[in-house]
């Protein structure tokens, strides 16, 4: 079956100011990547163009008093933080960006496709119930989720591998056990939060995971997460769809983080998780794009990794070019990974009484 | 004075255009020389073939050698070190030695080189071309760049059909060199090409046909939107026509899309030498009788029927039933095709459209014209076309580059799109007129796509960079009209 990729040119439209870095850049060129690899000509991608989100979809996650808020501001323009600003017209970009993920949903529930990437712009993981932060507006991965539900699904596992926290995300299942938000991310960094011990609230507790690794961490660090919490995690939640918020910005390349994970490092992650949806939820997966602010190192093989992996194409070319090599080896820390091990047990002690792998003496 | 060539499939067509129009056809088999002499050395000669294409369709399989610089990205075959980044950067040297190693073994026929991206920035397809160039002559070396199109695969598989033909492009162009040195090659869209150009990218010479017919029925009717029929010798032909313009699409070969640009046309296998064996069958045995052939066809048909094409009296070996049976089933399927256009008015052209085209308009119930020299519309087309060149630009302000299809042209320091835009225009112009454009010609160039964006570094305005497609249309050359 097929790969969807929700886009539309309107994604690039989206400008906070002529200098922000969250910025049309980031897709152009991986548009012009994907263009060059003949991508939409395969016959196992399909392309889907987005259509605004409705109202009462925005309104499953937000408040009627926030999204009136940006709706105002959008008319003559407004500001959130320091970062985040409302230009004019914001409203048609973000709903057009949740409007993608919901396409997603349907493409995947009327199983038009197997599963698919959603390319969109603004992010929002960092948007909570009643305020945007850090660039995002609205939190697309939270709207489809709920929207998900609505169509049926029980469970949806949010795995969340943006190098920032996706506190927007969190605070908005805080205390559900319907999703499953676990997030991978560097720490200390913005926006501050993820820490081990916030493992959820009421019936949502234990079902909030947070894996805060330090900066350098590189492939090994992931593939020791994914094989120690991740996926134990997905195979005994048994999700009904596994949703990534896809925030490629752990790339070593990234100005504007500290991680160092490679291209291959991400495809092989999603060519991972490929394999568990396909053994628990029939290969159910939408990628949301978040993060990732590499423009002009590996953000545009590093999305066609993710996609060439999604659509089951063979990735051992998904590779870092000789002329990063360097940069390469200055990003990785060995000092990252005996943290990250400890870490895990740490939070392992903290989540025994809410998850059965933990407790198994094999 | 303008002179046309069309190679056809039994006869080569000739129209030569001065004060008034001459035409004259002369069959293949008295061979190219004798066409080309008979076309003359004075003037603009314009030559379509697709000859050399054939080759691919229908000659013997030979070993090309495909070399592909991927970088990072999706699996390619014949993979070599090497990368070129989205921005037209050298992120990865080519190792020269690997290139050698290649060609240690027994020698293939030709080579094709693509690189990723190297529409950006060819300079490790060329590096590559150079060491492979030590092993084989230029004309067995094809390179990606010239196509001047995003888009890998199908550059690679584009590629490789050039290496193919290249040799026996470079043949053609030695042999009509002789007789006449202003030539150019009508393309697969219409527009004229140089020979050199045509060498580069002998792919641009695919199918050319449909496009010449199409220019010359339109220069021969000045109808701007009308179906054209042209009835050949082994097949009809339907061409639509908008706004004074064919209609193009994508050319597919071995199921591989390539960037190859055809005219759209809906082909039906019978023309006037589709031979009879109890019914009309739809391929060609050799001549009609009527012009010497064994075995009766269509124009055969026709002649019983009433019509004199050709030494008639041969015709007369079938009953006149069964001929006015074959005319009747010609007549249904093409104007069945016809109707499902439901043109306003059909031209049709080829030389037995005086002969059917009002039967074939009555029962599409539209009008027909079968103009002046229709039987040569083609070799008209071909004559009066102009230019067209395709141009590809990435220009990186930071880089201080600009590409025009991978080659580096002067940069011009602007931030400006319409300076920008007007500065990629005078280089089209330029090359156009270097390969003999006239100046009218060249005025109007079409924006095919144009984006730009700033490249932002710590909240800083960086770079600006800008992809721009502009093409000088195929069409009608402002000398001939």
């Amino acid at each position: 079956m097929t790969s969807g990729i929700i886009y539309d040119p309107s994604y690039l439209m989206h400008e906070q100011s002529p200098t922000h870095p969250e910025r049309r850049e980031r897709l152009s060129y991986t548009l012009d990547q994907l263009e060059e690899e003949g991508i939409f000509d395969i016959p196992e991608i399909k392309l889907i163009r987005p259509k605004p989100a409705r109202r009462d979809d925005v309104l499953l996650v937000h408040s009627l008093e926030y999204l009136k808020f940006l709706e105002e501001s959008s008319i003559n323009g407004g500001i959130i933080d320091a970062d985040t600003y409302v230009p004019k017209n914001l409203i048609h970009d973000a709903l057009l960006a949740a409007g993608g993920a919901i396409c997603a949903a349907d493409a995947v529930v009327n199983q038009q496709v197997k599963n698919a990437f959603v390319l969109s712009r603004p992010p929002g993981h960092h948007a909570g119930r009643s305020n945007g932060a850090g660039f995002c507006y609205l939190n697309n991965i939270a709207i489809m989720t709920r929207y998900l539900q609505r169509r049926g699904l029980r469970r949806i596992m949010i795995v969340d591998w943006d190098a920032h926290h996706g506190n927007g995300t969190e605070e908005i299942f805080y205390d559900d056990p319907t999703v499953l938000f676990c997030s991978v991310h560097q720490y200390p960094f913005y926006p501050g939060s993820g820490r081990i011990e916030d493992i959820g609230i009421r019936e949502g507790k234990g079902y909030n995971i947070n894996l805060p690794i330090p900066a350098g961490s590189s492939d090994k660090v992931y593939r020791y997460l994914l094989e120690e919490l991740i996926i134990p995690l997905a195979e005994e939640y048994m999700p009904d769809l596994i949703a990534i918020s896809a925030g490629q910005d752990n790339h070593f390349s990234d100005p504007l983080t500290g991680l160092a994970l490679t291209a291959q490092g991400y495809a092989r992650l999603m060519q991972e998780i490929c394999i568990i949806a396909d053994s628990i939820c029939y290969g159910r997966i939408i990628a949301v794009l978040e993060g990732g602010y590499s423009v002009e190192g590996g953000l545009p093989y590093t999305n066609l990794g993710l996609i060439a992996a999604m659509a089951g194409m063979d990735i051992s070319n998904i590779r870092e070019p000789e002329g990063y090599q360097k940069l390469l080896l200055q990003s990785v820390s060995e000092d990252a990974f005996p943290k990250v091990v400890k870490m895990v047990a740490d939070l392992k002690e903290k989540l025994t009484s809410h998850w059965y792998f933990l407790n198994r003496s094999y | 004075m303008f002179t046309g060539l069309d190679i056809g499939g039994t006869n080569t067509d000739i129209a030569i255009i001065d004060s008034e129009i001459k035409t004259h056809k002369i069959p293949n088999t008295s061979g190219l020389s004798t066409a080309l002499k008979k076309a003359g050395s004075s003037g603009r000669l314009v030559v379509s073939t697709s000859q050399p294409l054939n080759e691919i369709l229908t000659g013997p399989q030979f070993n090309i050698r495909t070399i592909t610089i991927p970088g990072p990205g999706l699996v390619y075959s014949g993979a070599i070190k090497g990368a070129v980044s989205h921005r037209g950067d050298i992120i990865e040297p080519i190792d020269t030695e690997e290139v050698k190693s290649l060609f240690k073994g027994p020698h293939p026929y030709a080579v094709a080189i693509s690189g990723k991206f190297s529409v950006r920035n060819n300079s490790l397809e060329e590096q590559v071309c150079d060491v492979v160039s030590e092993y084989l002559d230029p004309e067995q070396i094809a390179v990606s760049s010239h196509i001047g199109a995003l888009n890998f695969p199908a550059r690679i598989k584009t590629t490789q059909i050039n290496a193919r033909i290249k040799p026996k492009v470079n043949a053609l162009n030695n042999l009509i060199r002789e007789v006449n040195a202003d030539f150019f090659y009508v393309t697969s869209t219409g527009g004229l090409t140089s020979p050199d150009r045509a060498l580069q990218n002998p792919s641009l010479l695919y199918h050319s046909s449909p496009a010449t017919v199409a220019n010359g029925a339109y220069y021969l009717t000045r109808n701007e939107n009308c179906l054209v029929l042209d009835i050949g010798g082994t097949t009809t032909e339907l061409i639509p026509i908008a706004h004074g313009k064919p209609i193009f699409e994508d050319v597919i070969i071995d199921g591989f899309k390539t960037l190859i640009k055809s005219v759209k046309t809906v082909s039906i296998p019978y023309g006037g030498d589709s031979c009879i064996r109890e019914t009309l069958c739809p391929f060609r045995a050799g001549n009609a009788r009527s012009f010497g052939g064994g075995e009766p066809t269509l124009t055969d048909a026709l002649n019983v029927s009433g019509a004199r094409i050709g030494d008639d009296d041969r015709s007369h070996v079938i009953d006149k039933k069964i001929a006015d049976n074959i005319v009747e089933q010609y007549l249904i399927t093409v104007s069945s095709a016809v109707k499902k256009f439901k043109p306003g008015i059909i031209i049709g052209t080829g030389y037995l459209a005086h002969y059917l085209l009002s039967e074939i308009s009555e029962r599409a119930k539209t009008t027909g014209i079968v103009p002046e020299h229709a039987g040569s519309a083609n070799a008209v087309g071909a004559a009066v076309s102009r230019i067209s060149i395709l141009g590809y630009f990435h220009v990186d302000t930071e880089k201080k580059r600009m590409t025009m299809n991978g080659k580096e042209y002067p940069y011009y320091a602007t931030s400006d799109d319409e300076e920008l835009l007007a500065h990629a225009k005078n280089i089209i112009r330029d090359v156009a007129r270097a390969d003999g454009a006239p100046e009218e010609d060249v005025e109007d160039v079409m924006i095919q796509f144009f984006s730009s964006y700033e490249v932002v570094r710590g909240w800083k305005v960086a770079a600006k960079i800008t992809d721009i497609l502009l093409s000088i249309a195929p069409g009608i050359s402002v000398e001939a009209a």
